[in-house]
């Protein structure tokens, strides 16, 4: 229990604040446009104290100070009143900035309520309201400005409000497919059961999931509306009175600065607009990266290289009469993360499969299972290393090969059937397509007739009949896709296919169908299957050999008569007793107190030790060694040794 | 002749529309989502609803908490006759009948505290003012749902819970409003299979304790034993099997109770069994199949299921199955 209270007091300091301060600070490009903008607000709010001179008067002004190039006394030159270009600047930023922020902070707000209105309501209301949005976007932004500025007074707050009246569009499209994304999530759902209105639930569950998207979309309406104001002015339009950058340059150029060479005039408010346009973009980039991290790659793809080790002597692993296809010994794989400590999610794993095994490899969530099946083809997101230990496939090293010799053992050798089949296919491509491609991918030169056939043949083999090869994965029903999954894992005639989770979101016929089909393509094809599952029950009903995981480590590893029948170690043990059992159904279910380990926050001795019922002092201090039972039957628990 | 149920659901359904009538077709297509659905509960009683993906089941839960309108048919709910309740009718019923949803990843805001989350209800029916008051309503629903002591959870966001921690929060929230019937959709099935049984005993516990009914809806009849008093078997927008939980396990009837109850995987490679692998998935509920809606995946179907929708047929006192060949 103390253990977990450790736990708790470790996580409970992260809010999403502090989260969100911790990547933003990290993220080169948001936090150099920050400083950019915060600069230039500087400047613009303390215009008074900065400026070296005061543009509001003309006094002491005479006609020689006209277009002065840059000296001493006025560092970016006089425009064509001969007053200081720099003070003219700030000033300018003052009124650029103005105009920029006011006329974004009505775009938003209209753009989001349409947005918001739209998404939620659907309907009627929807149609009217987008319909509306296309028709102002497709009217041209600047001739419909100039128009409307040239009818009406050009006064700065008359340009603040038709610039924000019309800029409103792209928020709003973009913040009603925001909207509908998270309207069909669970939560609002589960908010109408309890009896939410429209109102709350817009308030406390739409708004809060839009609004990374709007302080975006914001930065970027800023940048455009300080552009739209900066052109009106030059083109003549804007308020005489408010000496904004786009009016500086409006002066210089109508006033002759080109032809008296002032090319300071043009160039210091050109620069202005430059300054902030970037600052904001680079902003609005950076934070959109920092919100939505899964823009950056977080694929699966070849990891860190090896550390190379001596594998650990371990006592051999028991010979069976069939072939050794796979051999893992002492398998080490850590995600290695700077700044943090290394998550050990597998730490000296080993198995050994036959040909024709059917080995079951079985944890909770978060124990490493994933990781340690990834990790036989080095494929994992980019922060996992393999640090110890060594893969042999078919007598080969796989921790010792090329990227190019991994190749030839990536799907061709071993085969992974992905967890969540909707996700792991192409909605875009037909079925046949996807497999199609996975074929041509591995295998040498066949002619395309060949191909087909062969398409033909895999999902014949997983009872896809033909007439189904070119339908789209949303025509197929949950159980078909994970079907279809499986062919395009044979379609390379792997020795080995990973059968990661393949049941899991699946109803308990399907499930069965789904197992019935595995066990007859093994008989068949003479495949060896690893079934990664955190469900004892499946595994029970066809496998030859189980591989406990806990908290990155094996509990237990045997033949599966023993494993249901004489576990030794404690948590197979408890596993097994939180099984309903129906022939005695009233019985209490027996349950597993507490929560798998962190894999970054590890107990110093037996991970499993907070957990376990007949934990002993030295449990919590030592980490128990893999112990040798008899034959091939292992368990990593003191309370064995004897 | 009519006894009170606690809640008595008579001959709902629940049809969606499919295709509207358009140049090509004049007929207007529905799916069958709940067909012809009859069934009542007891206060303090739970019954569970077994059946595959796309039987219906789940619709039958929204429609009874009011989040779909039924096509026809009756609700009643304490006497009182709730199918066509207004909003804020609707807005009340909530108090007494809550839902737990399936997908505890899903089901939470996830910029909400579990404070906030669990709040939410009392905020939203305007039920405490009294903030300490709440406070401590809240405190209690989290500890009743086993989040003990509720202090170290109350600030903390959902992706910092475990699934399972994060459905006792489902299952909070739930509580917050004592109802005095809980719908649980899947509850348990996104959850590993060590945190299945914790949840599933902190259910029974529940209605033992605060005399809830409960409505468990599952795929898995491997699970409906512990704590079921009734089951009730669902093919297709129908009951097929509905009886008394000993009854179904030990003596089922229709050949898709039987079935169902083949697949449970058994935990022990000594008692690999026959199973009844149903071949095909759940028909498309658009185009029901005639006579009998079983009769292409049944086993021992015959010719006379093909014409006639079996009716049902009583085997004991409170146990009865929709199939010919009993």
């Amino acid at each position: 229990m103390e253990a977990q209270l450790v736990e708790h007091k470790v996580i409970a300091k992260s809010s999403p604040f502090l989260d969100f301060w911790k990547t933003f600070s990290r993220n080169r490009m948001a936090v150099v446009g920050l400083v950019m903008l915060v600069t230039i607000i500087l400047v613009a709010v303390f215009a008074e104290q900065i400026a070296p001179y005061d543009v509001t008067t003309s006094a002491n002004i005479t006609s020689r100070d006209i277009y002065k190039p840059p000296s001493a006394a006025h560092w970016f030159g006089t425009d064509d009143a001969g007053k200081d270009v720099f003070s003219n600047f700030i000033y300018g930023a003052r009124i650029s900035l103005t105009v920029g922020f006011f006329a974004a902070f009505i775009s938003i707000f209209i753009g989001g309520i349409i947005g918001i209105v739209a998404g939620f309501y659907g309907g009627r209301v929807e149609n009217l309201l987008m319909r509306f949005t296309d028709v102002m976007l497709v009217i041209p932004d600047l001739p419909l400005l100039v128009v409307i500025v040239a009818m009406t007074k050009p006064k700065l707050m008359n340009i603040i409000f038709v610039i924000g009246l019309l800029g409103w569009t792209t928020t709003s499209r973009i913040v009603r497919s925001q909207t509908l994304a998270v309207k069909s999530r669970k939560f609002v759902l589960r908010a109408r059961a309890i009896g939410a209105g429209n109102m709350h639930i817009i308030r406390h569950h739409i708004l809060p999931l839009v609004m990374p998207l709007l302080v975006v979309n914001a930065i970027l309406v800023i940048s455009l509306a300080i552009l739209n104001e900066s052109t009106l002015s030059f083109l003549g339009l804007g308020d005489p009175t408010a000496l904004s950058w786009g009016q500086m340059l409006n002066f210089a150029f109508g006033r002759g600065a080109m032809s008296a060479g002032a090319w300071w005039a043009l160039v210091v408010p050109g620069l202005g607009i430059v300054w902030v346009v970037l600052g904001l973009t680079l902003l609005g980039h950076g934070l959109e990266q920092v919100l939505n991290p899964r823009l950056e790659t977080h694929h699966l793809m070849p990891g860190r290289p090896v550390v190379q080790t001596e594998a650990g002597n371990s006592s051999p692993i028991l010979r069976s009469a069939r072939p050794v296809l796979l051999e893992v010994r002492d398998l080490s794989i850590h995600y290695i993360t700077e700044g943090k400590p290394p998550a050990r999610a597998v730490e000296n794993v080993s198995f050994t499969l036959h040909e024709g095994e059917l080995m079951g490899l079985v944890g909770e969530s978060g124990c490493g299972k994933t990781t340690l099946m990834l990790g036989l083809l080095r494929l994992w997101p980019a922060a996992g290393q393999i640090v110890g230990g060594k893969v042999h496939f078919m007598g080969r090293d796989v921790t010792a090969m090329s990227e190019q010799e991994l190749l030839d053992v990536r799907w061709d050798g071993i085969s992974i059937i992905f967890q969540g089949a909707m996700n792991a296919l192409n909605p875009v491509r037909t079925i046949g397509d996807q497999i199609r491609e996975a074929i041509i991918k591995h295998v040498a030169i066949l002619p395309g007739d060949k191909v087909d056939d062969r398409v033909v043949e895999l999902l014949d083999l997983v009872g896809i009949t033909a007439d189904h090869k070119e339908h789209f994965p949303y025509q197929y029903s949950g159980g078909m896709r994970q079907r279809a999954m499986i062919a395009m894992a044979l379609a390379c005639n792997p020795q080995v296919v990973i059968a990661d989770e393949p049941t899991t979101a699946l109803d308990v016929m399907i499930q069965a169908q789904i197992l019935e089909l595995l066990d007859s393509l093994r008989k068949r094809l003479g495949l060896s299957i690893i079934f990664v599952t955190h469900d004892l029950g499946v595994v029970a009903e066809m496998c030859d050999s189980v591989l406990v995981m806990y908290g990155g480590v094996t509990a237990e590893y045997s033949d599966v008569d023993t494993i249901y029948n004489s576990a030794r170690h404690p948590y197979t043990q408890e596993l097994l007793k939180a099984f309903p059992d129906l022939s005695k159904p009233e019985k209490r279910l027996a349950s597993i107190p507490g929560y798998p380990p962190r894999l970054d926050a590890l107990p110093a001795g037996c991970r499993f030790a907070p957990r376990c019922p007949v934990a002993i002092e030295r449990c919590h201090l030592e980490q128990p060694a893999l112990h040798r039972l008899n034959g091939r039957h292992v368990a990593s628990c003191h309370l064995v040794e004897e | 002749m009519t006894q009170e149920y606690f809640l008595e659901v008579q001959n709902l359904k629940k049809y969606f529309l499919a295709g509207k009538p358009n140049l090509f077709s004049r007929k207007v297509k529905h799916v069958h989502a709940v067909d012809d659905v009859s069934l009542h509960l007891e206060r303090g009683e739970v019954i569970a609803l077994v059946g595959e993906s796309g039987c219906g089941k789940s619709t039958l839960a929204l429609t009874l908490m009011g989040l779909e309108k039924s096509t026809e048919g009756k609700i009643i709910f304490e006497g009182i006759d709730i199918t066509h309740a207004d909003e804020k009718a609707q807005k009340l019923l909530r108090q007494r009948i809550q839902m737990v949803f399936q997908d505890p990843y899903e089901s939470l805001n996830p910029t909400q505290t579990i404070e906030e989350i669990v709040a939410e209800p009392l905020v939203v029916h305007h039920l405490t003012p009294d903030l300490e008051e709440r406070h401590a309503r809240v405190v209690r629903a989290l500890e009743d749902a086993g989040l003990k002591p509720a202090d170290i959870y109350l600030r903390r966001f959902p992706h910092e819970l475990s699934g399972g921690q994060r459905q006792r929060v489902v299952i909070a929230s739930a509580l917050v409003l004592e109802p005095h019937l809980l719908l649980a959709d899947e509850p348990v099935s996104m959850l590993d299979v060590s945190i299945r049984a914790e949840i599933l005993n902190l259910l029974a516990d529940l209605r033992r304790s605060r005399q809830i009914s409960i409505i468990f809806i599952t795929h898995d009849l491997g699970t409906v034993g512990y704590f079921a008093d009734r089951v009730a078997v669902m093919y297709l927008g129908r009951i097929v099997e509905i009886g008394k939980m000993r009854d179904v396990l030990e003596n089922p009837q229709h050949p898709y109770t039987k079935a169902l109850l083949s697949v449970i995987p058994v935990p022990n490679p000594r008692l690999r069994r026959e199973r009844v692998i149903l071949q095909g998935e759940t028909p498309n509920p658009i185009d029901l199949p005639s006579g009998c809606r079983f009769h292409p995946r049944c086993p021992i179907a015959t010719e006379e299921c093909r014409q006639t929708d079996p009716p049902y047929v009583e085997i004991a006192p409170k146990h009865k199955a929709a199939c010919l060949k009993i």
